[in-house]
């Protein structure tokens, strides 16, 4: 080989990982994240809140990730903080995360780059608790200038998750079904 | 007549013995229904955990437990988190990569220098919050708070996550 053709395979090879890992600009970020689970029984409404859950878009696929910190739930009373992070529960440092993957179906009908509201349906998977079922939900999406906005509210059944409420109180104070608010603001990942 | 006296007096103690021994069981039921109940409703009304107040388990750079995490994060998880939510309270010292706000609008300071692939994410109290109000990049600081969560890469994300902690404050050295 002469010199030229190493400098030129050299240069090619460089050329490559630039590329490779340049920055993605279709990509969404969010560290800005609003988490809610809500309970209802005629004996009492539970409520808990979660700021600290990571999500990226890629509005070239339409993936949507959503991390969740479940030790970041915070509820009004101590006590249940502690039920719902015991092993006996959702046994939080067995299963320190929460996780959502899944893809906007309806890619075509979102415009990440055009001032909007977007009605997006989100199809994937949700881990939780050490089980993983499928969820195909809806979304808002809101798209002003550079600000994206996701707002989404859906249901989820314990059950299926093995969160199983046997015994003692907390079975008839905890709903079968959980409603789960999620807000997040998103920008583009550097 | 002397012998029936006393049996009689020994039948009355008797009876005096029986009466004082349901006296002092009552008594004995009806403090431990209200220390149980209290206790019932102290456990139910439980106040949080105050973060601030607690004793700090580890102190250590930003850069050590997010590499703590990397090696091995099953074993860095039995370290620090508790079963109960409860998990153990750090003093955590790192350079501020960035300050923003949360949707609590209480501040965010990340500590992690700009070679570092993933760093420590603190969310401020509200009493802390004012603390961080006139930091910026590259300031160098401790933070005192609760994790909730380690570093890693996560495939999915496509990034490293940051290791999380809440209830925070400065720590003044």
């Amino acid at each position: 080989m002469t010199k030229r053709t190493v400098t030129s395979v050299f240069l090619g090879a460089a050329m490559m990982a630039l590329f490779a890992f340049a920055p993605a600009i279709n990509k969404l970020l969010s560290s800005k994240t609003h988490v809610k689970l809500f309970s209802t029984t005629p004996a009492e409404n539970i409520e808990a809140n979660n700021y600290k859950s990571v999500s990226v878009i890629d509005t070239k696929t339409g993936d949507v990730v959503f991390s969740v910190p479940m030790q970041s739930f915070e509820f009004e009373k101590a006590l249940m903080q502690k039920h719902y992070n015991s092993p006996k529960f959702l046994d939080t440092k067995k299963y320190p995360k929460a996780k959502l993957v899944a893809k906007i179906t309806n890619l075509s009908e979102v415009n990440f780059e055009k001032d909007g509201t977007y009605s997006a349906k989100v199809k994937g998977t949700l881990e939780l608790h050490g089980k993983t079922n499928s969820v195909d939900e809806k979304a808002t999406i809101t798209v002003k200038g550079s600000a994206i906005k996701v707002n989404s509210t859906f249901n989820i059944t314990l059950a299926d998750y093995n969160i199983a409420f046997e015994d003692g109180k907390p079975s008839t104070n905890i709903a079968k079904t959980v409603a789960i608010t999620v807000e997040a603001d998103y920008a583009a990942k550097d | 007549m002397g012998a029936s006296n006393h049996s009689n007096k020994q039948k009355i103690s008797k009876v005096m013995t029986r009466k004082k021994i349901i006296k002092i069981a009552l008594i004995l039921i009806g403090v431990s229904a209200i220390i149980g109940g209290g206790v019932v409703y102290y456990m139910f009304n439980m106040p949080h955990r105050d973060v601030q107040a607690t004793k700090t388990d580890y102190s250590l750079k930003a850069s050590a437990i997010v590499n703590e995490y990397f090696a091995d994060a099953n074993k860095a998880n039995e370290k620090y988190l508790d079963s109960e939510g409860e998990s153990k309270v750090l003093e955590v010292q790192g350079v501020v990569y960035d300050i923003t706000d949360d949707f609590n609008n209480n501040k965010v300071v990340r500590l992690k220098s700009d070679e570092e692939k993933a760093g420590v994410s603190c969310t401020f109290t509200a009493e802390g919050n004012a603390s961080v109000a006139n930091l910026k990049k590259g300031d160098v600081l401790t933070v005192k708070g609760v994790i909730r969560s380690g570093a890693a890469f996560d495939s999915d994300l496509d990034m490293y996550e940051d290791v999380i902690m809440e209830k925070c404050s400065l720590v003044s050295k």
